[in-house]
């Protein structure tokens, strides 16, 4: 068979070579060029955590140490991981259930695809409104609310936080967004949209990071990051840190990576830029996040585990007290508006792609009933911070551990590692993968992520059983409902099969 | 700041914004190289001398059945790619194993 590429650019290569005789096919729209794909990748991976987690949970587990531990990490376990689930993605060239129903057959099974696809679509439902409130600090940036004089951040933070009606609109913009820019495609928008923002995010955090260290006491924000303790490397609640860190902000096994590898060309490269670029690019936008926001905090005396208030409130203050304060707070809530809203658009292409080709219906139609599904589904996240706060909970602590599971159980063993090493992941590739990568999707993440789960579930039985008791029991019930509503749909694509007679 | 304080900085710069640069750059110059392959000869071999190996071992482990035959076609659309074509991707140890 045969694969007809949709795109017209004539400088797209994997169009031309898209004629090559291969094994498995279908027509699909590619990314127009490498560097929009590898933005598009990396502004997939790179959110809020990288700006605001990565430079506290350095400093608070050993600096130094704690890096060691985590480029361990990242080399080992994420770059592996990545390259996999973006090798199956690009084999099977479809979204989460297709590529489910390709490697398990059209049964129940396919359901587990569902699962995965539900985790984004709720993931998304709460993350519409990070991406609003970036927005909201990112319009007050704009028109120099920061630098008034006397202004209180803190007192923006609490009436924005208890305001029902403008979260719920800072959520509906925020879906908005997300809908224009999908609807103009993978290329004319996601593609598109990155090319412009990570360049101007990395140039804003550069900015922003050389600022900083002329601020007097700036040099104890990178000594605080960067000093080594190396008794913490001793330290199992350091390497734990260093896991979560290289595995949730890489965005591992949630069928992001599936899904943009999906619209690769056969033979472009994976290993180099699915794998090592997209995880250590990712890792590079937080290491530049120490450099812009830890000399600002130490000048400030800002507490640096403030978490999100730690750029609402804590940072938004520091801009209003510095010289040129205007441009600094301008620079960084827009580049921190790009950050997440480049996550939000690879979230919610997940449930898009998956859609359009299970509903066989136009991309634009796909487009329209995700969003206005995630918007409705984020309303009450976006009136009540605490359903927002059990969401994130249920799904950090257990959903997207058991995604990735779920995923690197299909490639290693249902699917075999070795095959899609020799089939996808080595096909075209600038850096050829040895055999060693399987034992690493077979056996070393899974178990990681059990043992993740497990340890979330230990530790915090303790403190919330409510909560931990009935969002593991929500979770557990997923995968049999998932599989049965997939059960169900086979049956009826059967019996719809048989009435028409195509029963050959 | 402390002497080990900088090392951990100075390390940390390398091994991600280096290691993030030098792979963008190497990709985006190895995907070039692919395009103007395709440009002048319309094609190029999908496979490396070791990943063609590894297919070559694989059906020899796994000659029969509908995964075999997949194997087969991506092998043979190599042997294609290298008899067709006078420039190729990958470095190949001699013009005989070019010709394979």
């Amino acid at each position: 068979m045969t694969i007809t590429s949709t795109s017209s650019d004539s400088t797209n290569h994997s169009t031309v070579h898209s004629s090559i005789h291969s094994t498995t096919t279908i027509s699909r729209e590619q990314w127009g060029s490498r560097f929009g794909y590898l933005m598009a990748i990396i502004g997939a991976m790179v959110g809020a955590g990288n700006i605001w987690r990565m430079p506290y949970v350095t400093g608070e587990n050993g600096g130094g140490a704690f890096l060691i531990a985590y480029f361990v990490l990242l080399y080992l376990i994420a770059v592996p991981g990545l390259m996999g689930e973006t090798a199956l993605g690009r084999y099977t060239r479809q979204g989460l259930i297709g590529t489910f129903r390709k490697v398990y057959g059209n049964n129940r099974m396919v359901g587990l695809g569902l699962v995965i696809l539900v985790f984004n679509i709720v993931l998304m439902s709460y993350y519409s409104s990070v991406v609003g409130w970036s927005i909201y600090y990112a319009y007050h940036a704009l028109i120099g609310t920061f630098t008034q004089t006397g202004f209180d951040t803190a007192a923006l933070w609490q009436s924005f936080s208890h305001n029902k009606a403008l979260n719920v609109g800072m959520h509906t913009i925020a879906m908005l967004m997300v809908t224009g820019i999908l609807l103009l495609g993978i290329k004319g928008g996601i593609e598109r949209m990155a090319k412009w923002m990570m360049p101007i995010l990395t140039i804003a955090l550069i900015a922003i990071a050389i600022r900083g260290l002329t601020l007097p006491g700036a040099m104890a924000g990178l000594e605080f990051s960067f000093s080594p303790n190396w008794e913490y490397l001793a330290r199992g609640q350091t390497w734990l840190a260093a896991l979560g860190q290289a595995l949730f902000s890489t965005g591992l096994g949630w069928g992001i990576a599936l899904t943009y590898g999906s619209y690769l060309g056969r033979n472009d490269d994976i290993p180099l830029g699915g794998g090592i670029f997209t995880a250590v690019g990712n890792t590079s936008f937080g290491l530049l996040a120490v450099f812009a926001v830890f000399p600002i905090v130490f000048a400030f005396g800002i507490s640096p585990t403030s978490g999100p208030e730690l750029a609402f409130v804590a940072l938004a203050s520091a801009f209003g007290s510095m010289t040129g304060g205007y441009v600094w707070a301008l620079l960084f809530f827009a580049g921190f508006f790009f950050a997440n809203l480049t996550t939000a658009l690879a979230i919610t292409e997940v449930g898009v792609t998956t859609c359009k080709e299970e509903r066989n219906i136009p991309r634009s139609r796909a487009v329209l009933m995700i969003c206005v599904l995630i918007w409705l589904l984020g309303i009450p996240s976006a009136i009540n911070a605490d359903i927002l706060g059990y969401l994130d909970f249920v799904l950090g602590n257990w959903g997207l551990p058991l995604a990735t599971f779920i995923i690197m159980i299909t490639i290693g063993w249902k699917f075999d590692a070795n095959r899609l090493r020799i089939l996808s992941l080595n096909r075209g590739s600038d850096l050829y993968i040895p055999s060693a990568w399987e034992a690493t999707v077979r056996y070393q993440i899974p178990l990681i992520m059990l043992g993740i789960m497990a340890y979330f579930l230990f530790s915090n039985l303790g403190e919330a059983p409510l909560k931990t008791l009935s969002g593991l029991l929500v979770l557990m019930l997923m995968i049999p409902l998932c599989m049965g509503v997939m059960k169900r749909r086979l049956e009826g694509q059967d019996s719809q099969h048989v009435a028409g007679g195509g029963v050959s | 700041m402390s002497f080990a304080a900088i090392v951990v900085m100075v390390s940390s710069m390398l091994a991600l914004w280096g290691v993030a640069t030098l792979a963008m750059i190497y990709s985006m110059r190895q995907e070039d190289r692919k395009l103007i392959l395709l440009k002048e000869q319309g094609d190029f071999e999908p496979f490396s001398p070791a990943a063609q190996r590894d297919i070559e071992n694989w059906l020899a482990r796994h000659p029969h059945g509908d995964e075999a035959q997949e194997m087969r076609e991506l092998l043979e659309c190599q042997r294609q790619a290298m008899q067709n074509n006078a420039r190729h991707f990958y470095s190949w140890p001699s013009a005989g194993a070019e010709r394979q």
